[in-house]
C-alpha cells in the first residue's frame, strides 16, 4: 500500500514538474517578447495570456486528479543547509538557486501564502462570517442571475438585438421609403419631371410666378429657329394663365416648333 | 487539369458588353452629414469629390411600343468637360436571389454638340434634372449621393427646385457580362450602411 502511494506520489510530482516547466517556458518567452518587441499587437499579447491560462488550467486539473495524492499531507524537511555553492543545484535550477542556505529555505519551502495574501484572506473570511448565511445566499443568487443574463445576451444572435434597437430608433429614422421610390422613379423614367408635371410637395406658387417672365424670352429664342410667326403671339399671352398650366404650355410650343423638321421623322 | 467552364461570352469584336449592377436608396437631408462621414470612413481614402451635373433624357419614339431612351449628361462644375452619353437597357430578369439590379450599360463621351446631334437624329428631350452631390469609390464599387433638382425652365439650370427632402444614394459597379460575384460584394457593403440607408434593388417598372 505504501509503495503504491509512493509510486503515485512520484508519478504525480514528475508530471507536475513537467507542466510547471512548460509554464515557465511560456512565461519566459512572453517576457522576452514584451521586452524586445516594439510593435506588439494586443491580439498577440492576448494569445500569450490565453496560453498561460491554458497551462495553469492543466496544472489545476492535474492537482485535482483523483490519482494525485494529497500533497498537503507531505512534509518537506531540509536535511542539510550549507552556505557553500552547490554546483548540481545551480545547474538544476539554471543558476537561480546556487546556494541551499538559510536565506532561501523560508522562501522556497514555504507552504503558507505570503503575509499580505494571508492578511487579505483573513479579512475576507471575517467579512464572510459577519454577513450571515441568508445574506450570503442571496448574494450568490444575484450573482448567478446576472451571469446567466449576460451569457444569454451574448449567445443570442445579433439579429434579435438589432430588431429591438430598430423599434427604439423609429423616431430617428434617417431615410424615407416614399422618398426613395419617388427619387428612383424620377431618375428612372422622369416621373415628376416631364411635361405633365404633377404638383410637387412644395406648391410652386411664388417660384412659378417668377418664372413667367423668364418663360417668355426663352420661348422666343426657340421659335426663332422654328420660324412660325403665330407662336410668338402665344408668348405674351401665356403668363395670364394659371401657374400650374404654364410649363406644359411652353413645352407644347417647343414641340410644335420642332415638328416642322426637314427630315420629317 | 480541366479547362474552366466558359461562363463569359467570347469577345468577338467591338466593345465588351458591360453590365451595371445597381442598388439604390435614399437618405433624408438631416442624416446626410452622418452618411457622408460614414462613407468617408468606409470608402477609399481620397479627397471627397463633389459634382454638379445636368442630365437630359432623350426619347426616340419608334413605330413599336417602347421608346428608346438615351441619357446625356454634362458637368455644371466643369463646363469644358465632354458630355457623357449613356444607354441603359432593361433590367435583367435573372434569378430572384441576385441582390442587385443588373442591366446592360453603354457609355461614351461626346462633344458639346450632342443635344443638337440627338435632335437631328430625331430624339426628343423628355425630361431633364440637375444632380448635385458627392461621389465615393471603394475598389470597383462606386457610391453616389446626389440631391436631385427639377429644372423649372427648360435649359435654365440656375433656376432649380429640389425634387424631395432626401438625397438619392446609389451603389453601382460596372462589370463585364458574366461576372456574378459583384452582387455579394455590393450586398455586404450595403449592410455596412444600415441603418442609415437601406440600399436595395428597386425595379423602376414597379413605380410606373
Amino acid at each position: 500500500m505504501q509503495q503504491r502511494e509512493e509510486k503515485q506520489l512520484e508519478a504525480s510530482v514528475e508530471s507536475l514538474i513537467s507542466r510547471v516547466a512548460h509554464l515557465k517556458n511560456a512565461l519566459h518567452s512572453f517576457i522576452y517578447k514584451l521586452e524586445n518587441e516594439y510593435e506588439l499587437t494586443w491580439p498577440s499579447v492576448l494569445d500569450n495570456f490565453a496560453l498561460l491560462s491554458g497551462q495553469l488550467n492543466t496544472i489545476n486539473k492535474l492537482l485535482r486528479n483523483e490519482k494525485t495524492p494529497s500533497f498537503r499531507q507531505q512534509v518537506i524537511i531540509p536535511l542539510l543547509l550549507s552556505p557553500d555553492r552547490d554546483e548540481d543545484l545551480a545547474k538544476l535550477t539554471e543558476q537561480r538557486v546556487p546556494v541551499f542556505s538559510h536565506e532561501i529555505v523560508p522562501d522556497h519551502l514555504r507552504t503558507k501564502p505570503d503575509p499580505e495574501v494571508e492578511e487579505q484572506e483573513k479579512q475576507l473570511s471575517a467579512e464572510a462570517a459577519r454577513i450571515g448565511p441568508e445574506v450570503a445566499q442571496k448574494q450568490i443568487q444575484t450573482l448567478n442571475k446576472l451571469c446567466s443574463n449576460l451569457l444569454e445576451k451574448l449567445s443570442n444572435p445579433r439579429d434579435d438585438r438589432d430588431a429591438d434597437n430598430a423599434a427604439l430608433r423609429l423616431n430617428k429614422q434617417s431615410f424615407n421609403p416614399a422618398d426613395t421610390n419617388a427619387l428612383v422613379a424620377a431618375v428612372g423614367f422622369g416621373k415628376g419631371l416631364s411635361k405633365c408635371r404633377p404638383p410637387g410637395p412644395v406648391a410652386p406658387g411664388h417660384p412659378g410666378q417668377g418664372n413667367m417672365m423668364g418663360g417668355g424670352p426663352s420661348l422666343q429664342q426657340v421659335t426663332v429657329g422654328g420660324g412660325s410667326g403665330q407662336l410668338q403671339g402665344m408668348g405674351p399671352g401665356a403668363p395670364q394663365q394659371q401657374p400650374g398650366k404654364m410649363p406644359s404650355n411652353i413645352k407644347t410650343n417647343i414641340k410644335a416648333a420642332s415638328s416642322m423638321h426637314p427630315y420629317n421623322r | 487539369m480541366e479547362a474552366p467552364p466558359v461562363s463569359v461570352m467570347p469577345v468577338t469584336g467591338g466593345t465588351i458588353n458591360m453590365m451595371e449592377y445597381l442598388l439604390q436608396g435614399s437618405v433624408l437631408d438631416q442624416a446626410l452629414e452622418s452618411l457622408l462621414h460614414r462613407l468617408r470612413g468606409l470608402c477609399d481614402n481620397m479627397e471627397p469629390e463633389m459634382f454638379a451635373d445636368h442630365e437630359l433624357v432623350y426619347l426616340l419614339k419608334g413605330q413599336q411600343g417602347n421608346p428608346f431612351l438615351l441619357r446625356a449628361r454634362r458637368s455644371l462644375s466643369n463646363p469644358t468637360a465632354p458630355w457623357h452619353l449613356r444607354y441603359l437597357g432593361q433590367p435583367e430578369v435573372g434569378d430572384k436571389s441576385r441582390h442587385a439590379l443588373v442591366r446592360n450599360c453603354v457609355d461614351v463621351a461626346t462633344s458639346h454638340s450632342l443635344p443638337d446631334f440627338l435632335n437631328e437624329m430625331g430624339f426628343r428631350m423628355d425630361h431633364e434634372f440637375v444632380a448635385k452631390g458627392h461621389i465615393f469609390r471603394r475598389g470597383v464599387l462606386k457610391v453616389v449621393v446626389s440631391k436631385l433638382s427639377r429644372v423649372l425652365v427648360p435649359g435654365n439650370t440656375e433656376n432649380t427646385e429640389p425634387l424631395s427632402l432626401s438625397s438619392l444614394v446609389e451603389l453601382s459597379v460596372l462589370a463585364p457580362a458574366g461576372q456574378d460575384t459583384m452582387s455579394e460584394e455590393m450586398r455586404s457593403f450595403a449592410e455596412q450602411l444600415k441603418p442609415l440607408v437601406h440600399l436595395e434593388k428597386i425595379d423602376p417598372k414597379r413605380h410606373m
